[in-house]
């Protein structure tokens, strides 16, 4: 177990997170058990696990869409007890507002916080443009392909400014190809404006090629925590550079143990 | 020929505008033509077995339907000419129709909003909710008499349930990730309720609106049927009893395009309050 101190340096600490659902007919589903992890300020973390490893739970706990049985989520220090704009959460499904063209969808987190009309456009320009969509300010969701709504959805997130980025599997439907690029187009935003990110993934390369460390979740329910890894590679990556495969093949290794 | 319009890295957008060759297949297949044949074969069928006196006297020809439209404008029964009956009709339909609308929105809106209105109101509604609206006319005409009023309640017990139920649906249908997006961005209840309630909400109660609005013309008929002295329904009555097939089928096509027009501005409607749905329609 990897516990990491309480230090006041850290941007989100999980203190003994564990979650247990009560489904229809008082059935209980035990999802996490005991998470304690803690991430720095500007560090950009990534939980892996597969498929119901409850990881996307642990994600809307520190959102504060959902209240964690026992344990605490703490962001700087103060207890998390509910959803805010300090956390930008990207959805696995992009959520966008059909009704809302991208400029609508990325400005209303500043709408919804009151700033000014002039001020809010420009503050969504900025994101728009940081996403690489200048251009398509008053095109509606539905006319976007599949990555070009995830960068919507980014550039919603980052007009908050928030303290946290939280991202759940922002490419999981992505096709191979365009999922790759947006990995490293998501390398290169996150350069370019440095956030705390707390980046959920099923995928072992994503998740090598933009960690800068690894929390791997045990692959069966409830999710407990597994190993941790320091991806210590320059950036921009390479999925070809040997420590890339080597330590591909180290976390293959390790997690096929406990599928 | 397609050529890229705009290309972000990877991801290109395609505009494709091609030139087919112009032969005598693209003619067949071209959907207008293909509606014209559509219109022409029914005209023709009609006037066929209307000639053929299929139904011995009680169908009539589209022309004798059209002489009779051109003198019942000129003529007048019992007191009004052709539009003045047909607007009696979609006088009607637009205060009750008016009249459900305002009161049964809101009302789906609020119930499936507040779990509390919903507890309230719904036995209420489940209960009246199956009963057919020409059900009420007989009990309609003891209480309002045979007056305007019972007809505008008719049709205000038709339309009421169709825009209340679409109302509901359209805000339980909502995707609740949708939310937890407005909450994650600084929002609280009253901006989840304007910036998702409301416009998720709307394509489900125009949607409400239409099904509402022929329920309408039903019941207008129904109620025009049994007591008036004006309206479309009036027109196809004395239709009958004056035998004249020309009559009952030249009401029953003004009705058709009365409907038709009335859906058509509805329709209008929404595409203006929902320039997204647009959008997603023409392409």
């Amino acid at each position: 177990m990897n516990v990491v101190g309480v230090e006041h340096q850290d941007k989100i600490v999980c203190q003994n997170i564990s979650k247990v659902f009560i489904q229809k007919g008082n059935q209980r589903v035990h999802v996490l058990e005991d998470i304690n992890l803690s991430v720095k300020e500007n560090e950009f973390v990534v939980i892996l696990g597969p498929g119901q490893s409850g990881k996307s739970t642990l994600l809307r706990i520190i959102a504060g869409l959902e209240t964690p049985t026992s344990g605490k989520a703490i962001l700087d220090g103060v207890e998390v007890a509910g959803p805010g704009p300090d956390r930008g959460l990207v959805f696995q499904s992009y959520m966008l507002f059909p009704w809302k063209t991208v400029m609508g969808n990325v400005e209303l987190g500043p709408k919804l916080r009151g700033i000014r009309k002039k001020e809010r456009r420009e503050i969504a320009s900025h994101y728009i443009n940081l996403v690489g969509l200048d251009g398509f300010e008053n095109h509606y969701p539905h006319q976007l392909s599949g990555g070009m709504k995830q960068r919507v959805g980014i550039a919603r997130a980052y007009a908050n400014n928030p303290e946290l980025m939280l991202l759940d599997e922002p490419f999981g439907q992505l096709d191979a190809q365009t999922r790759y690029f947006m990995e490293k187009e998501t390398a290169r935003i996150w350069e370019a404006e440095k956030r705390t990110v707390l980046f959920v993934t099923n995928n072992i390369d994503e998740a090598i090629y933009l960690g800068a460390r690894i929390i791997s979740l045990q692959g069966k329910l409830p999710g407990r925590m597994h190993r941790v890894y320091e991806v210590d590679l320059p950036r921009p990556r390479e999925h070809t550079d040997m420590k890339f495969l080597e330590l591909r093949h180290e976390i293959t290794e390790a997690s096929e143990l406990t599928l | 020929m397609a050529k890229p319009i705009r290309s972000i890295a990877n991801e290109v957008q395609m505009q494709v505008k091609e030139k087919r060759p112009f032969t005598i297949l693209t003619v067949l297949k071209n959907r207008w033509f293909l509606y014209t044949v559509s219109i022409t074969a029914f005209f023709l069928l009609w006037d066929t077995v209307a000639y053929r006196r299929v139904f011995g006297g009680g169908l009539a020809r589209p022309q004798e339907v059209i002489t009779q439209l051109g003198k019942m404008m000129v003529d007048t029964m019992a007191g009004k000419s052709l539009m003045g009956h047909v607007w009696a009709s979609t006088h009607r339909i637009l205060i009750g129709f008016s009249l459900a609308s305002i009161v049964a929105v809101p009302l789906g809106l609020m119930m499936a909003l507040n779990r509390y209105v919903n507890a309230f109101v719904r036995p209420v509604f489940d209960l009246l909710k199956p009963m057919p609206p020409i059900a009420w006319i007989s009990i309609a005409i003891l209480w309002f008499g045979i007056g305007e009023e019972s007809k505008v309640f008719i049709i205000v017990v038709g339309t009421f349930v169709p825009c209340l139920l679409n109302a509901f649906n359209g805000v339980r249908l909502i995707e609740p990730q949708l939310y937890d997006v407005v909450r994650m961005l600084g929002g609280n209840r009253r901006d989840e309720i304007i910036q998702v309630c409301f416009p998720a909400a709307f394509p489900a109660i125009f949607a409400g609106l239409q099904i509402s609005l022929s329920i309408a013309w039903t019941c207008v008929l129904a109620a025009e049927l049994v007591s008036s002295r004006s309206g479309l329904g009036f027109i196809i009555i004395q239709g009958m009893t004056l035998s004249k097939p020309a009559q009952i089928i030249g009401g029953m096509l003004l009705i058709a395009v009365a409907a038709w027009g009335m859906s058509l501005l509805v329709s209008g409607l929404e595409k203006f309050l929902c320039p997204w749905k647009r959008e997603v329609m023409s392409q």
